[in-house]
C-alpha cells in the first residue's frame, strides 16, 4: 500500500504523539474517531440485530451506514474488507514489533540472555492487537470471521514454543486467509509450525507415530466428529504426516519435512489409497479432507451456529454447504448464503465475554489502549488464545450463562472510569443526541445499547429506584448506564 | 424481539425459566454433598493406579512404565506404592493413602463410557450430559438430579462450577452459578454507592433468576472471607486447590451447598507425559495434594460428604514414540467419603495382555460410569430417580457405598 500525502501527515502526527501505543489519549481519541457528528435514530430490531451479528457492536458510524445503503449493500462493503481504509488503526498497530516478525526474529527479540526468554512480550502483543482491531477496526466482518477461525485453529500460546510461533500463524494462516479460501487456509495451517508444535505433530515419527493432529485435523478442523471416519483413519493420516516438523536451528520456526522420520510405505486413508510420496502424502489428503462433503457441513453449520443461532435453519446450512463445494471453498461466498439468508432467522445469543466488552466499548465510543482489558477477559475466561485445547472457545449461549459476576464488575469499573488507559465521556456522548435531560440521556443511552430507547415506564421505574438509592443526578445517570450495560439484555445479542 | 422491555429482555433459554419449571419428581431431605472432579483431557489412568501384577504392563510401556514395588534396582521413590498385591499408587498419588488405608477411598477400576470414538469433546459433552449418544436431553446429568429431586433447598448456591464458566454437567432447569474467587465476588465501591448497584441491578434483573442468585450469593459471601478463612490444612497453590477449598468454606459456611463440580485440566499428554516425573506426575501431584488436603480439611464432615473423580476416556494402553500415551477408552473413577467401601479396588479387570486390550490396544471398560454415579444418587443423594438422570440406562450397583 502506498502512502497518500495525508496518510503521510497523518502518519507524522502519529508518531510525534507517540512512540510508544500505551502513551497519552490523542492516539486512542485518533481510533476511536471523536464524537459522532449527527445523532442516532433507533434501529429496528432485526436491523440492531443483524449489525451486532456483523460487528462486534454496533457503532453510530455503523448504524448510519446500514440505514444509509440498507443491509444487502452493508454486507457487501464488509465482505470487500480488503476495499476499506484502516489506516490509522494500521498504523497504530506499527508500535507492536513482533507482529510483523518471523518466528527467527521473535525468538531473537525475546531471547534476552542465554536462553532466559521473555515468553510474555509476543503474547501481550498480539493479544492487545486483537483487541484493538476488534474495537478499532472499520473491518468489523473480517475481524469477526479472524476470531472466529482462531477458535476453529485454537492455539494455546502458553505450550512450549509458541511463544515465538503463534504470532506467525495469526498473520500467515488466519489473518491471511480469513475471508479467502477454505482449502488455502487448512493449507496453510497444516503448514503452521505453531499447529505442528500445538498438536505434538514433530513427535510423530517412523515407528512410533503420535495421533494427535492427525485426530484432531479431522475432527476439528474438516470432517467432524461424525464426519465418517474412523480410528483406523486418524492413525493412516497420522502415518501420512510423520516427518511433518519444525526447523530447530538454521531458520528455526520454520515449517520442515524430515524425510528421515517419514514412514514409508503406501497408506490408505478414507477409502483413498495413498502412494508413497512423501511430504505429498498428507497433502493428498488434506487436499481431499478440504473439499470434503462432510466439511462442507461441517463448517457450515458452525458459521451458521455463529452467525444465526445455535439451532441454525438446516436449508441454510445446507445451502452453504452447496455453495461450499460449488465454489470449492470460497469463505465469502459461504458467508453471502449464510447472512443474506439467514440473519432474518436470528436468535438470540449470549454474548460471549469478549463479545460483551467490546460491544460496550465501541457502542460506548470509547478509548482503549487495550492492555488493562485482557484482565477482565482472564477474569470472564475468554483471553485470547488462552484456551487449552483445540476445540476452541464454546460459541454456544448455555456455555457462558452461570457467571454475571464478573460482568456486572467491568460494567461498573468501565462507567466509573476506573479501567486504566481506558475512557469515554458518557456525558459528552450523549449531548450528541439527547436534549440533556435525565430521561433523555438515558433514551440515548438505551438506543445506542439497544438499538432503540426503553418502554417509559420502564425507564422512570428506573430512574426512581436509583434515585430512592440515594443517588445524585448525576450518580443515576451513571449507575443506570452501569446497570443496562449489566443487565440481561445487553448479554444477548 | 427487544422493542418492548428491552432491559429485562427474555430468551427462550431455559436458564430464565423459573427455578422449579416442574415439579420434581422426588422430595427427600438432602443427603450428601457431592463433589464431582472432572479431570479433563482423558487421565492416563493406567499410570495412575498401576496394574504392577501385569508383565504386559510393563512390556507396554518399556519407558513410561513405573517400577513394581519390590524393584530393588530402582530408588523407593520411583516405585510403584503397591494397594492390594496387584495394583499400586503412583509415588505422586502417595497423599492419598491415607484415605486409602482408613478406608474412605474407593477405586473402580477399567471403569468408563460405551462411546468410542476417542473424541475428547464427544466423549466430554455425553458423560456430563449422561447419555450414549447426540440423542437425548442437551442437559447435565447434575442439572437433572437437581431438577428431580426437591429437597427443600432454595439456596442458590445448591450447585456451584468453581471456575469462569458452569460446567455441561451442571446445565438444566436450575439455575446454577460458576464462581472462580469467593474474594472477588463483590462489586467494590463504598456501602452507599454498593447500595445504588443493588438497587438498579435488583431492577434489571427482577425477572432473572440468575440475576436474582448472583445478588443473593453476593449477599452471602460478603459474609465470607477467604482471607480470614481459618483451616490448619494447607491447600496446594492452584487452581484446584483453590476450587477445593472454596467448597469447604461453602460446606462449613452452611450456605446450601449440594454439588460442587471442579475441573482439573491439562492430562491431554500425547508427548512427554513423564514417568517418576514431569507433566503428568505434577497433575497428580495436585491433584492426590488437593483431594488430601480436602479431606483432612473436611474430616468431621465426611459422614455427610462423597467426591467423585472422573475423566472422558483412558489412554493407549501401550506408550508412543513420544514418551506420552494417545486417546484410549476405559478409565477410572475415585470415590472418597465416610461412606464409601474404601480399601478397595473395585469392578472386573480385563487385563492387558493381548486378547484382552480392544480397538486400536486399549483398556476395556468393564463398569459403566453411570453405575458408579447412580449408586451415589441412589445411596448418598437420596435421589431414585437415576432413569430420568440417565435415560436409557439401566444402572447395575456395585456397592461400592455403604
Amino acid at each position: 500500500m502506498s502512502l497518500s500525502r495525508r496518510d503521510f501527515l497523518k502518519l507524522a502526527s502519529l508518531l510525534s504523539a507517540s512512540a510508544a501505543l500505551n502513551a497519552c489519549a490523542p492516539v486512542y481519541r485518533e481510533l476511536s474517531g471523536g464524537l459522532p457528528a449527527v445523532p442516532w435514530a433507533s434501529l429496528s430490531a432485526a436491523d440492531f440485530t443483524a449489525l451486532n451479528r456483523i460487528t462486534f457492536g454496533a457503532r453510530v458510524e455503523e448504524r448510519a451506514r446500514l440505514t444509509e445503503i440498507g443491509l444487502v449493500n452493508f454486507i457487501e462493503e464488509q465482505l470487500d474488507h480488503d476495499a476499506i481504509n484502516d489506516l490509522t488503526l494500521d498504523l497504530q498497530l506499527s508500535n507492536f514489533k513482533t507482529l510483523k516478525m518471523d518466528a527467527n526474529q521473535i525468538e531473537g527479540v525475546t531471547n534476552q540472555i542465554f536462553d532466559n526468554y521473555d515468553r510474555e512480550r509476543p503474547a501481550h502483543e498480539l493479544r492487545q492487537a486483537t483487541l484493538l482491531r476488534q474495537i478499532y477496526s472499520k473491518r468489523q466482518l473480517y475481524e469477526v470471521m479472524v476470531e472466529f477461525w482462531s477458535d476453529h485453529f485454537n492455539i494455546y500460546f502458553e505450550k512450549g514454543k509458541e511463544f515465538f510461533l503463534k504470532t506467525v500463524d495469526d498473520r500467515e494462516v488466519i489473518r491471511k486467509h480469513a475471508l479467502g479460501n477454505f482449502r488455502d487456509l487448512i493449507w496453510a495451517s497444516a503448514h503452521s509450525p505453531a499447529m505442528l508444535v500445538y498438536l505434538d505433530n514433530q513427535a510423530n515419527v517412523k515407528g512410533t507415530p503420535n495421533e494427535n493432529y492427525a485426530r484432531e485435523l479431522m475432527e476439528l478442523h474438516t470432517l467432524g466428529v461424525n464426519g465418517g471416519y474412523t480410528q483406523t483413519d486418524v492413525m493412516q493420516f497420522a502415518r501420512c504426516l510423520t516427518g511433518w516438523s519444525v526447523k530447530e536451528h538454521f531458520w528455526l520456526g520454520d515449517f520442515v519435512f524430515k524425510e528421515k522420520q517419514h514412514e514409508p510405505g503406501g497408506k490408505k486413508v478414507l477409502g483413498l489409497a495413498i502412494p508413497e510420496s512423501g511430504q505429498r502424502e498428507a497433502e493428498q489428503v488434506i487436499e481431499h479432507l478440504a473439499l470434503h462433503p462432510s466439511t462442507a457441513q461441517f463448517i457450515s453449520a458452525k458459521l451458521a451456529r455463529r452467525f444465526i443461532s445455535d439451532n441454525p435453519p438446516q436449508p441454510i446450512v445446507e445451502r452453504a454447504a452447496q455453495t461450499f463445494l460449488a465454489t470449492r471453498g470460497d469463505i465469502k461466498s459461504v458467508l453471502r448464503v449464510i447472512l443474506l439468508d439467514g440473519l432474518a432467522f436470528t436468535q438470540p445469543k449470549y454474548k460471549r465475554p469478549l463479545n460483551f466488552i467490546v460491544s460496550s466499548l465501541r457502542m460506548l465510543n470509547a478509548e482503549t489502549d487495550g492492555a488493562a482489558l485482557q484482565d477482565h477477559l482472564l477474569r470472564m475466561g475468554q483471553l485470547a488464545f488462552n484456551w487449552t485445547t483445540p476445540d476452541g472457545y464454546p460459541d454456544t449461549s448455555g456455555a457462558w450463562q452461570g457467571s454475571l459476576m464478573p460482568r456486572w464488575q467491568f460494567a461498573f469499573e468501565l462507567i466509573r472510569n476506573e479501567i486504566p488507559k481506558t475512557k469515554h465521556d458518557l456525558k459528552a456522548l450523549l449531548d450528541v443526541s439527547s436534549t440533556g435531560s435525565l430521561q433523555d440521556d438515558v433514551d440515548s443511552l438505551a438506543s445506542l445499547l439497544f438499538g432503540s430507547p426503553l418502554e417509559r415506564l420502564t425507564r422512570d421505574g428506573m430512574i426512581a429506584t436509583v434515585h430512592s438509592a440515594g443517588a445524585t443526578e448525576e450518580e443515576t445517570l451513571q449507575v443506570i448506564a452501569a446497570s443496562l450495560i449489566a443487565s440481561p439484555a445487553f448479554q444477548w445479542r | 424481539m427487544l422493542e418492548t422491555l428491552p432491559v429485562f429482555h427474555q430468551t427462550p433459554n431455559k436458564t430464565w425459566m423459573p427455578r422449579m419449571s416442574f415439579a420434581p419428581k422426588n422430595t427427600a431431605p438432602r443427603g450428601d454433598t457431592l463433589v464431582v472432579v472432572f479431570l479433563r483431557g482423558a487421565a492416563d489412568v493406567l499410570n495412575m493406579v498401576i496394574p504392577h501384577g501385569e508383565d504386559a504392563y510393563y512390556q507396554l510401556r518399556p519407558t513410561l512404565g513405573i517400577p513394581r514395588p519390590d524393584d530393588s534396582k530402582k530408588m523407593k521413590e520411583e516405585r510403584v506404592i503397591d494397594l492390594d498385591g496387584f495394583f499400586g499408587f503412583h509415588p505422586n498419588m502417595s497423599p492419598l493413602l491415607e484415605s486409602w488405608q482408613n478406608r474412605q477411598l474407593a477405586i473402580i477400576h477399567a471403569c468408563g463410557a460405551p462411546d468410542e470414538s476417542r473424541s475428547h469433546f464427544k466423549a466430554m459433552e455425553l458423560m456430563e450430559r449422561g447419555v450414549d449418544d447426540e440423542r437425548g436431553p442437551a442437559s447435565g446429568w447434575i442439572g437433572r438430579h437437581l431438577a428431580t429431586l426437591n429437597t427443600g433447598n432454595s439456596s442458590p448456591l445448591r450447585a456451584v462450577g468453581m471456575g469462569t464458566r458452569p460446567q455441561r454437567s451442571l446445565t438444566g432447569s436450575v439455575p446454577v452459578s460458576a464462581l472462580r474467587s469467593i474474594a472477588d465476588f463483590h462489586l467494590g465501591g463504598d456501602q452507599q454507592a454498593l447500595q445504588q448497584m443493588r438497587a438498579a441491578l435488583n431492577y434489571v434483573y427482577q425477572n432473572d433468576e440468575l440475576g436474582q442468585d448472583t445478588l443473593s450469593i453476593m449477599d452471602t459471601l460478603q459474609k465470607l472471607d477467604p482471607l480470614t478463612y481459618s483451616s490448619p490444612i494447607e491447600y496446594p497453590d492452584s487452581e484446584f486447590g483453590l476450587a477445593l477449598k472454596q467448597t469447604a468454606m461453602l460446606i462449613k459456611a452452611e450456605v446450601g451447598l449440594e454439588v460442587s463440580a471442579i475441573d482439573l485440566g491439562g492430562w491431554d499428554t500425547h508427548f512427554t507425559q513423564g514417568s517418576a516425573i514431569g507433566i503428568m506426575p505434577n497433575l497428580m501431584k495436585d491433584l492426590a495434594e488437593g483431594l488430601a488436603a480436602f479431606h483432612a480439611d473436611m474430616s468431621n464432615h465426611m459422614s455427610k460428604l462423597t467426591i467423585v473423580t472422573m475423566s472422558e476416556f483412558g489412554r493407549r494402553a501401550y506408550e508412543n514414540g513420544s514418551l506420552g500415551t494417545d486417546h484410549g477408552h476405559g478409565s477410572m473413577m475415585m470415590v472418597l467419603g465416610g461412606n464409601v467401601d474404601g480399601g478397595k479396588i473395585h469392578g472386573e479387570w480385563p487385563g492387558l495382555a493381548e486378547g484382552q486390550l480392544i480397538g486400536p490396544g486399549d483398556l476395556a471398560v468393564t463398569t459403566d460410569y453411570r453405575d458408579v454415579l447412580s449408586e451415589v444418587l441412589i445411596k448418598r443423594l437420596n435421589n431414585p430417580a437415576t432413569g430420568d438422570v440417565f435415560p436409557e440406562y439401566e444402572p447395575k450397583l456395585k456397592n461400592i457405598l455403604k
